[in-house]
């Protein structure tokens, strides 16, 4: 298991877990994380790294999309490599 | 009375009772709601459906306001209402509330639900939450001809079964599938579709207790089962959703701890995340039921592109190249319709209405008013309306290419230094075409200091109306390099937003953004008609300032030039002695004459203004030069030749940017060029480098005053415009120091 923010390029990967504050309940303090699984990004998903440049903010596909997230983000999404 | 096989008697039934009721307005209204998860096509939806010119972008985020359009098909009025894009209705950014907000509280009568069919199930994620309001819904599975073009194979039949509700494939960039789509909207609300949305089922365990609440919520609290659709009033409560839970305010919850414990026990986690991935499963569930896709995939264009587009060493170098491709196009197509206009304005236009007002008897300070105010003030703005409809041309372009979001992506890094994050530079880029629009879009930003800190750099980005004052001083004495120097202005205005940035992160904001995320949507080719329309809907704006507020300070600019009545020289006119009076501060950036004072000051209300009053200021003497007064016949004929030898240009300069110059067409612009007295004068009055300090001032000097209403709309308070204003006066100050004496310490000047 390992962050999805250490995939390299073209690697595919299922998320495994989502780490961070459970709660997405409250509209003021609704976790950024609580967002990225309204895009697709949640556990169960296979993802493909497309642009990880080892900093700043990478790009991955997840279904059809292509999702831009920041590295702190990526951090907290672990994934388990294929 | 109303039965579904007797469809068509019912309808007149209907049809008969509303007339009696309502004799005089026969016609119903029905409002249809429009969602979608962004960039799903609902706004190019309701264009195609309703002839309306929303705006549309290939970016997720383009709506950020609800916006109505109004429509009849077959005797009913359609009221459509174009949403936000959300992924969710549990909302994340401002203009996500604004859409979740309608849904649940404006109870519109039909929900037509776009569907991105090339990506079903995040997609269908939203629809099931939908579902969930109890609204009906319509679907239409919009996109669906790039989803033919993947291969996929969707069954709609199987999708209206298991959901309910009728499925209808369209293309909107094409205008395929309307019409089902208005028969299904219309079979609802006159009550014969054989459709009824189903309650999908979350599991046993779920419905289990949603069914409790709901018995509870019957018994206890049956006023709020009359206000609210109870199964999702249920499952709001179940999840302790913190909007309605304030909006009903119940007292005793109990009984919902009640009925969640064993779910949450069997789980262990928090109830939203369970009813998040109930809902996703249903979605999923569906989407394999449904969808075929091909078994081989190939790569596709959108990832060849950004390959290169996002690489590392790549991206940013490609992006400013792409600017500059853009700046120099959009000067050398557009200069020779310009000088056109110039040339119109100063000779022909001038002199008929010098002739009308002379058949009319009017005093002759009336003609003055008239060619020396109104002419020669608005005439020069109208000069620019070429070069502003061609730079908002090559905007629409980018903005319907997909190229928006990867420039966001790839100045990310950059962004961070002032404690923002990529998706700021979306709104920052809109803020080349105009910053009004720009400022609005920082609403798909996350919390209010991103928003406050991103409208604050917004005037930076150098805007259309400035495009003007560039445009004449770069004619004059920067014909060799054009689009380098016209580049030069935008890159600088974006290197100092940068700067700012990072000096306001460590002062007035200080503290990080929330995490970046955003979808990067696939790069697809604008139309030309959807080009043509969007490029107009943006440059009306300018032309409509050219005739309102332009007009009106080219009349004021006109009396206060030649106010007290009867001053010799202009020096002495009002506006000469407020000139002279801030000419000095200005002296030390190299342009300390009363001329380009009271110009600076007239352009406070708008840059474009800028030129108008230099227009007004300096340019009698040289119309006065123009001595043979050619007939009306002479004057048509060289208006039609001198266009055809315009656009002959605008076409030879086009192929010249590729590289496949052709010398004598260069000589021939060279040629109109020179014809035009604004310049003649300026470059008596100015050098290159003063001159380029003045354009760097005029980029930098403040917001224009319709931005500063934006911005206050925005926020509730003048308190950013004000800062804004200050600092953007101090920066334009400072920089144009630094280039007038830098450049003379070079010696340059
Ligand atoms: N190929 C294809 N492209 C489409 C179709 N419908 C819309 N588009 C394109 O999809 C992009 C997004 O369209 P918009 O209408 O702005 O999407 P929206 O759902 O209003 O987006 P937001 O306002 O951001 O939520 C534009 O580039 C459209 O040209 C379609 O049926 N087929
Ligand atoms: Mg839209």
């Amino acid at each position: 298991m390992s962050p999805l923010g250490l995939l390299s390029r073209g690697e595919q990967a299922e998320i495994v877990e989502i780490r961070g504050p459970k709660s997405c309940v409250h509209e003021s303090s609704r976790h950024q994380l609580c967002h990225a699984e309204d895009m697709g990004l949640r556990v169960g998903k296979m993802v493909e790294m497309l642009n990880n440049e080892g900093r700043g903010s990478l790009l991955v596909k997840v279904d059809e999309s292509r999702i831009a997230i920041g590295r702190g983000m990526a951090m907290k999404i672990m994934v388990k490599r294929q | 009375m109303r039965t579904q096989k007797n469809a068509d008697c019912g309808l007149r039934i209907a049809d008969l009772k509303s007339e009696i009721a309502n004799p005089k307005s026969e016609i119903k209204t029905i409002t249809v709601a429009v969602a979608g998860n962004p960039n799903s096509g609902k706004s190019t939806l309701i264009n195609a459906i309703a002839g309306t010119r929303l705006y549309v972008g290939n970016w997720p985020g383009v709506t950020v306001e609800k916006k109505s359009a109004l429509f009849e098909y077959e005797g009913t009025n359609i009221k459509l209402v174009d949403l936000p894009g959300t992924y969710s209705l549990s909302p994340y950014t401002q203009e996500e509330i604004i859409a979740r907000d309608y849904l649940v509280h404006e109870k519109p009568d039909v929900i037509v639900n776009v569907v991105d069919a090339t990506n079903l199930e995040r997609n269908l994620y939203l629809t099931v939450q939908l579902l969930e309001l109890g609204i009906p819904v319509v679907i239409a599975l919009n996109i669906y001809d790039e989803a033919e073009k993947k291969g996929y194979k969707i069954d709609t039949k199987a999708m209206e079964k298991i959901l309910g509700v009728e499925v209808i494939p369209t293309v909107a960039t094409k205008k395929m599938g309307l019409d089902n789509l208005l028969k299904a909207i219309t079979n609802i609300t006159n009550s014969v579709s054989m459709h009824r949305p189903k309650k999908l089922n979350y599991g046993s365990d779920i419905e289990s207790s949603v069914s409790i609440v709901e018995k509870q919520i019957q018994n206890s609290y049956s006023q709020l089962s009359e206000k609210y659709p109870l199964r999702w009033l249920a499952f709001k409560l179940m999840e302790r959703d913190s909007h309605v839970m304030e909006e009903i305010n119940i007292e005793n919850q109990s009984f919902i701890e009640e009925a969640t414990r064993h779910l949450k026990k069997a789980h262990g986690e928090d109830m939203e995340s369970i009813m998040a991935d109930a809902r996703y499963a249903v979605a999923a569930g569906l989407t394999r039921e449904v969808l075929k896709k091909p078994e081989f995939k190939k790569m596709e264009l959108t990832e060849k592109i950004d390959k290169i587009v996002l690489n590392r060493f790549l991206g940013i170098p490609i992006f400013l190249a792409a600017m500059w491709l853009v700046f120099k196009l959009t000067f050398d197509v557009s200069a020779p319709f310009g000088d056109w206009i110039d040339a119109m304005t100063a000779g022909p236009f001038r002199r008929w209405a010098e002739v009308i007002l002379g058949f009319a008897h009017a005093p002759a300070w009336t003609a003055s008013l008239a060619t020396d105010g109104i002419i020669a003030g608005v005439g020069f703005v109208l000069v620019f309306v070429p070069v502003i409809f061609a730079m908002m041309f090559f905007i629409t372009f980018l903005e319907g290419s997909g190229y928006m979001a990867r420039a966001a992506f790839v100045m990310d890094r950059a962004m961070h230094s002032m404690g923002l994050h990529g998706k700021s530079f979306i709104p920052m880029l809109l803020g080349f075409g105009c910053n009004v629009p720009a400022v609005y879009a920082t609403r798909v930003l996350e919390n209010p200091r991103d928003k406050a800190l991103t409208s604050l750099l917004i005037p930076l980005m150098s805007c259309g109306a400035r495009l003007p004052v560039y445009v004449v001083f770069i004619g004059a004495f920067f014909t060799a390099y054009v689009g380098t120097v016209l580049w030069s202005l935008y890159v600088m205005g974006i290197a100092l937003a940068v700067l700012m940035g990072i000096i306001f992160k460590r002062t007035l904001f200080k503290g990080e953004s929330p995490m970046f995320i955003m979808e990067l949507p696939p790069y697809r080719m604008p139309s030309f008609r959807s080009l043509m329309i969007h490029t107009w809907e943006k440059g009306k704006h300018f032309l409509i300032k050219a005739g309102t507020y332009i007009l009106a300070v080219s009349i004021l600019v006109w009396f206060l030039l030649n106010l007290p009545w009867g001053v010799e020289h202009k020096k002495d006119s009002y506006l000469g002695k407020m000139g002279q009076v801030i000419a000095p501060v200005l002296a030390p950036l190299g342009f300390g004459n009363w001329e380009a004072a009271s110009s600076l000051v007239s352009g406070l209300i708008a840059k474009e203004i800028v030129v108008g009053t230099m227009g007004e200021i300096y340019v009698q003497k040289a119309a006065d030069e123009n001595k043979e007064t050619p007939t009306l016949t002479e004057d048509l004929k060289e208006m039609g030749t001198s266009f055809a030898g315009a656009v002959k240009d605008s076409a030879a300069n086009l192929i010249s940017t590729f590289g496949m110059a052709s010398l004598s067409s260069k000589e021939s612009t060279e040629e109109t060029k020179e014809r035009t007295p604004l310049r003649d004068v300026i470059k008596g009055q100015f050098t290159p480098l003063t001159a380029y300090a003045f354009i760097t001032f005029v980029l930098l000097y403040m917001p224009c005053i319709v931005v500063a209403i934006a911005m206050r709309q925005e926020f509730g308070t003048w308190k950013w415009f004000g800062i804004a204003f200050a600092y953007q006066m101090v920066l334009a100050w400072v920089v144009a120091f630094v280039i007038y004496q830098g450049g003379r310490l070079l010696g340059l000047g």
